[in-house]
């Protein structure tokens, strides 16, 4: 058995103290042992913190037309003062948009939208993809025909172009993206779920509840759900990163966040044809969707591994 | 085998489904009103110096001025004159003539690509005509291919092979020139106007502005059915920084509709100054204190009018948020689309529209849109389409300009739209093109340019031409492609808008301006082989102008600028 293993393992480390420790502390600990995770989640915190700071932090509006205002002109080069930009210019850390905006504050405005995205997407997914994958597993028969066919019937379509067929019939617009993510990202979670729903439900404990009379209700949520939650959670890790990739790949093609809203995909989608003249203007919201989803991926990961008992000694 | 009988009747039963969604629909009674017109009595031509014994000439006439617009009636009065007969003189004759969509075809093609109801899809796609270049190939989506006429009446093309191709980003277009893949492109990016200028290789050709870039409202739709509201707008946004802001070099706020390199295009008072405060206040007084919410409509195309279409939007929604408190979505829309609903008047915001000269004169710019036939700007006012129809009949620019003064001031006070700009816009070739060209009409001609002694000449535009029938297309991307195979009585000067002759040898009018006769060139032969003559020039008149004929079936049949400049013969009445 795994935790005896790494109870063993813990005693000759330690020198024969025995201390009782929770899966969680474990898998925290692990975590923090793996250099990728540390660094994802350095960048996570960063980023959080920039989004939940953003109108403390920007110098200017997302949406402040500096027309008028400062001497600058559309798609000026970013204007570093610790770099030897002029003082008497004004400060642009990375430079002007097409419309005369401050690129440097709609970046940060769009690490606030771009982490919204990426969880409420996938908290959405969740909620249902369990439930749907709790419902065909344990019940098993008619239930887990029907749904699971009609989560293949939603697997089959390439992500991303459903995603586009959903929104174009709900109509462009970012609430209506991230539905449309949601929507499609429901299959995963309800297999995930679905597939450690079949085991526990096997187990000794399970039947064991059940011959003390324990309702379907009270198995399903306290006796299974706990157990099959390592699965859903690294699953849900990496589902951040996809969601946030595909809600930036909608907003670039104009089904997504509508102007003037500082979404980095619709940022990079405004300003392509400008990618020679203007290269900061495609540059910076491309890195920081890179730095997002890589923050995200670093973790899931790192978690996927931490959470994975086979794997103990190596870590 | 059981099954696979099975799959085949099911097909069969798919196919024949698909057949009858297609092909149902066109059940207009076609054939029934053949219109006697056409079949004019035989009427004796008189003897040109070919021995034309046995023409015949056909006519295409009206019976009266009521059911016809402004031509009256077209006839062949010889096997190589043709006369005009017009209901109301018509000063710009020449001008409208030589606009590639009145180009001519041969007489049978014609018929026989009449098609039921709309142009079969050879018509739609190989057009025959008389033109420098014939259609080799068009590969949907990719490219169009033409081949030199061997038997051109005119200039022989310096390269025997000419390539259409299109990309709606002008980086990708840059791209394409830079590294020698195209000789030539459209649209040059505004931000990269220094660029070409910078590299040896490229040259740049500034396109004079002949255009206007103007919000559209319509009038139907609260709260743009009240004039103060229009006029606050007007008053609202400034144009001068969208000008300096997203406009190339060469571009200027527009002062009037009509650009002012137009003969007489701007009589009138100047257009309103940007005053945030008053448009506040006349807002306020109108019932919107605190402003409104609406919608800013645009297609994500780029024409000359409008090179940064998304920036431009973008500033204008932050504009009427700051000086009017009006809070506008932006709603992008595909462009066939946005035509459609946008010239029907069926947008229930601002729309971001323009409109590129066809031919030098204000009539193309004022009756187009503000004749009192055409909803999209809502109803129409008499104070401003009252004038405008009796500018057009005028041929003294001296005595049409008090017209179109009033006419211009009427515009103002009403505010169908606002006019922002006249946009400057470029092309850039590589720099061994010979006789480069910016037209200011947006038709180059491709025949006249040697692509540094290289056989095959590729020329990148913005967009696919929808169809390559332009007598129905409104669409620029298609009209150039067009104006390669098929040719007018009369053509545009090259890099200018002055008349020329080109199939036509002369057109002459009568005294007043009503009876123009045209004396066509000889010995020009189709690419069919047919040789080109008066009938062939009365059919496209037929076809184009007579809606109870059955030539008369285009592409999607709107038949625009046969039926806004000249007016449709025996319109169905509604």
């Amino acid at each position: 058995m795994a935790n005896e293993e790494e109870k063993i393992a813990t005693l000759d480390a330690e020198g024969l103290t025995l201390q009782s420790t929770s899966l969680w502390q474990i898998t925290w600990r692990r975590l923090f042992r793996r250099r990728s995770a540390v660094v994802g989640m350095i960048i996570l915190a960063i980023l959080t913190f920039i989004a939940l700071t953003a109108q403390w932090l920007a110098p200017y509006g997302f949406d402040e037309v500096l027309i008028g205002v400062e001497d600058v002109k559309a798609r000026e080069l970013p204007c570093i003062h610790l770099l030897g930009c002029p003082a008497e210019k004004p400060q642009h850390l990375a430079g002007i948009d097409g419309n005369v905006r401050d690129q440097f504050s709609r970046l940060l405005y769009g690490a606030r939208l771009s982490l919204m995205v990426g969880f409420s997407t996938v908290t959405f997914a969740i909620i249902i993809g369990t439930a749907l994958g709790a419902l065909a597993g344990y019940f098993g028969g008619w239930w887990d025909n029907i749904i699971m066919r009609f989560m293949d019937v939603l697997l089959a379509f390439p992500s991303l172009l459903l995603a586009i067929a959903i929104v174009t019939v709900l109509g462009p617009g970012l609430i209506n993206a991230l539905l449309a993510i949601g929507i499609v990202s429901i299959p995963a979670y309800a297999r995930v779920m679905r597939a450690s729903v079949l085991t526990v439900r096997e187990m000794e404990y399970v039947s064991a509840t059940r011959a003390l009379g324990g309702s379907n209700m009270q198995i399903l949520f306290l006796r299974i759900l706990p157990n099959a939650l390592t699965p859903l959670i690294v699953q849900g890790t990496l589902g951040i990163a996809s969601a946030i990739l595909d809600a930036a790949a909608l907003s670039f093609l104009g089904l997504g966040a509508q102007p003037p809203t500082p979404e980095w995909g619709s940022m990079l989608g405004a300003e392509r044809n400008q990618v020679f003249t203007a290269p900061h203007l495609v540059f910076y919201p491309g890195f920081m969707i890179m730095l997002t989803v890589l923050s995200f991926n670093l973790i899931g990961d790192g978690l996927r591994d931490a959470l994975d008992p086979r794997l103990a000694h190596s870590s | 085998m059981k099954r696979n009988l099975f799959v085949l009747l099911s097909l069969l039963v798919l196919a024949s489904l698909v057949l009858a969604a297609c092909g149902g629909g066109a059940e207009a009674p076609a054939e029934e009103t053949a219109p006697e017109a056409t079949e004019a009595p035989a009427e004796e031509a008189p003897a040109a110096e070919e021995p034309a014994a046995d023409f015949v000439g056909n006519s295409l006439m009206a019976a009266d001025c009521d059911s016809t617009g402004i031509i009256k009636g077209v006839e062949a009065t010889g096997q190589y004159e043709v006369t005009f007969t017009l209901c109301q003189p018509d000063p710009a004759f020449l001008s409208k003539i030589a606009f590639s969509v009145y180009g001519i075809y041969p007489e049978e093609w014609i018929a026989a690509t009449a098609g039921d109801g709309t142009r079969t899809s050879e018509g739609l796609e190989a057009p025959v005509g008389t033109g420098p270049y014939m259609l080799s190939e068009w590969n949907r989506g990719e490219s169009i291919t033409f081949t030199a006429n061997p038997n051109y009446w005119g200039e022989t093309p310096a390269a025997d092979t000419l390539v259409f191709r299109w990309s709606s980003e002008s980086a990708a277009r840059l791209l394409e020139l830079q590294s020698g893949t195209v000789d030539g492109i459209d649209n040059v990016g505004p931000a990269d106007f220094d660029v070409v200028r910078d590299d040896a290789n490229l040259s740049l050709n500034e396109r004079p502005a002949l255009n206007v870039f103007y919000l559209g409202m319509t009038n139907t739709f609260a709260p743009f059915d009240n004039q103060d509201v229009r006029q606050a707008i007007a008053k609202g946004i400034d144009r001068q920084r969208i000008v300096d802001t997203f406009y190339p070099a060469g571009s200027e706020v527009a002062s009037h509709f009509t650009p002012c390199s137009i003969p007489g295009g701007c009589e009138g008072d100047d257009w309103y100054d940007f005053d945030a405060a008053a448009a506040r206040e006349q807002l306020a007084a109108a019932g919107f204190p605190d402003g409104f919410s609406t919608k800013i409509y645009y297609r994500d195309v780029v024409r000359s009018y409008l090179p940064q279409v998304s920036n431009v939007a973008q500033d204008i929604q932050a504009q009427l948020k700051e000086n009017l408190n009006i809070d506008a979505e932006i709603v992008v829309m595909e462009s066939g689309a946005f035509i459609e609903e946008s010239t029907a008047g069926r947008l229930d915001g601002i729309y971001l529209l323009g409109w590129g000269a066809d031919y030098p004169h204000p009539t193309n710019f004022l009756d187009y849109h503000f004749g009192e036939a055409n909803p999209q700007f809502g109803v129409q006012s008499p104070t401003y389409f009252e004038p405008i129809a009796a500018a057009a009949q005028i041929a003294d620019p001296a005595e049409s300009a008090p017209l179109y003064a009033e006419a211009n001031n009427a515009l103002k006070e009403f505010v169908p739209m606002i006019p922002v700009a006249h946009g400057g816009s470029g092309t850039a070739y590589r720099a061994d093109v010979t006789n480069q060209q910016a037209s200011p009409l947006g038709n180059e001609n491709f025949s006249l340019m040697d692509p540094g002694g290289r056989d095959v000449y590729v020329w990148m535009q913005n967009a696919e031409p929808i169809s390559l029938f332009c007598a129905d297309e409104s669409d620029g991307e298609s009209l150039r492609a067009c104006e390669q195979v098929v040719e007018a009585l009369y053509a545009y000067e090259t890099n200018g808008t002055a008349a020329v002759p080109a199939l036509a040898e002369v057109c002459e009018p009568n005294a007043s301006l009503d009876v123009w006769t045209c004396t066509l060139r000889q010995g020009v032969t189709f690419h069919d082989g047919s040789t080109f003559d008066a009938n062939d020039v009365v059919a496209t008149f037929t076809m184009g102008l007579d809606a109870s004929s059955p030539l008369h079936a285009g592409n999607t049949n709107a038949w625009e600028y046969y039926d806004y400049l000249w007016g449709l013969m025996n319109k169905p009445s509604e």
